[in-house]
């Protein structure tokens, strides 16, 4: 019997489908939110958990040792950190496929290799940096790392193994706006509203001048705000979601949406720092911030500062992980995709699994080397970077692959090449830095 | 159309969709897409934007690994700095 063809109109063109699952609306306003509420998940989550535990204690640091002065920093990476996803979003529609097996394909298995070890190996590291702020936050809670850990590694893992992306999708997207809860901390600490919006718009350089802490800071920010994992991340997650052609312009506006609520969050973490700087503490970490923070502003800030490192360390969690997953299922041409049962993708969870349970084991170790690996993360991230971007910029631009319609128009080319050779400036200073110590003056 | 209707997914062929209504499907609710068909591509082709792109890229990671390199025969203390 022939099936019936049904003439529907699906995000916006008209397409030839047999019996369809959809929802029926009548205005086109409608139309246009239904469809970008369901195209909203990926740029939010790949935004918001780049807000990671490592972030929350940069930028808490930031906030700390230079107040808002560097609120202005901020503001320049949203577009910044907006272009980077921008390109990622239009690979992932157009290959349908993600970032590591593009760059097996098309420059070959040196630099495919290459950017798969550095990948899986920097995302490893930064794994356990994330159980070790849960670590932090729950003997600061009054919960025993040793019980904790290893229940939130049991957590992490259930929430891959439901086989329903949209499930997984789901309950990241409300752990990703849990993290609202930044705004209320923020607003509780009673900043200068006109002090916020001058630090925000006017650059400047702190009091003290241009000395290395501030050096090392101001890439510390570069570097958590854009990471070499969000790129792998969200072109996977975009081709496991099956976004189509027609979604771009949502899952633009879902990224651009991400990037405005990731600074945002970012800001009020450095607001946090602040708060801490004004009452003249003086702090190693969010948990110890948190706690001398809560004489002047009540149990409820310091409960929410803890919670919320482990909201961020989770959602960090979760989209490494998966980053590392899909790049190595990509590359082995393993099935990698969350809507498939465990026996049918078991090379793709078996990889989350042993990524969160082994992160989650070395944390537990007593007297693990957890300095040595934050400054391994930091090398390598800052190796790892720039080349990732001049992958990205070069698949952008290759109308082999991409056809005219998806390539890089010019303007994006001079907006990313800006931005690649600021990338290169910055990790080369930070390589001097090693060299010449003193080349910045101390302070 | 009640509330519950229109939150509601539901199975529908080309009678039930009143005229000048639309129809939202989720992208994993549809019928999947003929993407760019990268299988019949090779290797990225040398053009000379790449080929010293990857140039500055092979450079750039010597150089840091030399960075690298001498910061950790630094901190084992084989370098002797002038006070």
């Amino acid at each position: 019997m022939q099936e019936k063809v049904l003439a529907i109109s699906t995000a916006g063109i008209d397409s030839a489908l047999p019996q369809v699952r959809g929802r029926v609306v009548k205005k086109k306003w409608m139309h246009h939110l239904l469809t970008f509420l369901m195209v909203f998940g990926p740029g939010l989550i790949v935004m918001e958990a780049d807000n990671d535990a490592g972030a929350v204690s940069t930028y808490i640091q930031a906030g700390g040792q230079y107040g808002t002065r560097l609120l202005w920093l901020l503001l320049l990476l949203l577009p910044t950190t907006y272009f980077i996803q921008e390109m990622v979003v239009r690979l992932g529609i157009a290959t349908g496929k993600g970032h590591a097996a593009m760059i097996y394909q098309r420059f070959g298995r040196w630099w495919g290799l290459f950017s798969l070890v550095d990948l899986e190996l920097v995302n490893f590291l930064t794994l356990v940096t994330e159980f070790a702020a849960i670590a932090l936050a729950l003997s600061h809670l009054g919960i025993n790392a040793n019980l904790g850990v290893p229940v939130a590694a049991v957590g992490l893992i259930t929430l891959v193994l439901t086989g329903s992306y949209l499930r997984w999708e789901r309950i990241v997207v409300v752990l990703c706006l849990l993290d609202l809860s930044w705004l209320v901390i923020a607003f509780k600490l009673r900043p200068s509203f006109g002090e916020l919006l001058h630090n925000s718009i006017i650059p400047g350089i702190p009091a003290g001048g241009l000395t290395a802490s501030l050096v090392f800071l101001v890439i510390a920010i570069v570097g958590t705000t854009i990471a070499p994992w969000q790129l792998f991340f969200q072109q996977s997650c975009i081709a496991d979601k099956r976004l189509r052609f027609s979604d771009v312009k949502w899952a633009r506006l879902d990224t651009l949406f991400g990037a405005v609520f990731t600074i945002i969050v970012a800001g009020c973490m450095m607001i946090a720092g602040n708060a801490a700087r004004m009452h003249g503490i003086i702090f190693e970490d969010p948990a110890q911030m948190a706690n001398a923070l809560h004489i002047f502003t009540g149990e409820g800030i310091r409960y929410g500062i803890l919670l919320l490192m482990i909201n961020a360390a989770v959602l960090g969690t979760t989209a490494i992980s998966l980053s590392s997953a899909w790049a190595y299922g990509e590359v082995r041409g393993w099935p990698h995709s969350l809507q498939l049962p465990i026996r049918e993708a078991k090379g793709f969870y078996g990889t989350y699994i042993a990524c969160v349970a082994v992160a989650a084991a070395i944390v537990l170790i007593p007297r693990a080397p957890l300095q040595l690996i934050i400054l391994g993360v930091q090398v390598l991230a800052g190796i790892m970077l720039p080349s990732a971007i001049i992958f990205l910029q070069l698949l952008l631009n290759d109308k082999e692959l991409l056809g005219e319609e998806f390539v890089n128009k010019p303007w994006n080319n001079w907006v990313n090449w800006t931005i690649i050779i600021v990338l290169f400036a910055l990790s080369l200073i930070l390589a001097a830095q090693v060299v010449a110590p003193n080349l910045f003056p101390l302070s | 159309m009640s509330v519950m209707g229109f939150l509601k997914p539901q199975y529908l062929t080309a009678d039930e969709v009143p005229e000048n209504h639309f129809v939202v499907v989720h992208p994993l609710d549809d019928v999947p897409e003929e993407k760019i068909d990268t299988s019949r591509l090779g290797p990225m082709p040398m053009t000379p934007s790449v080929k010293y792109s990857l140039f500055a890229l092979r450079g750039y990671l010597v150089l840091m690994m030399l960075m690298v390199f001498y910061h950790v025969i630094d901190l084992a203390g084989f370098i002797h700095h002038a006070r």
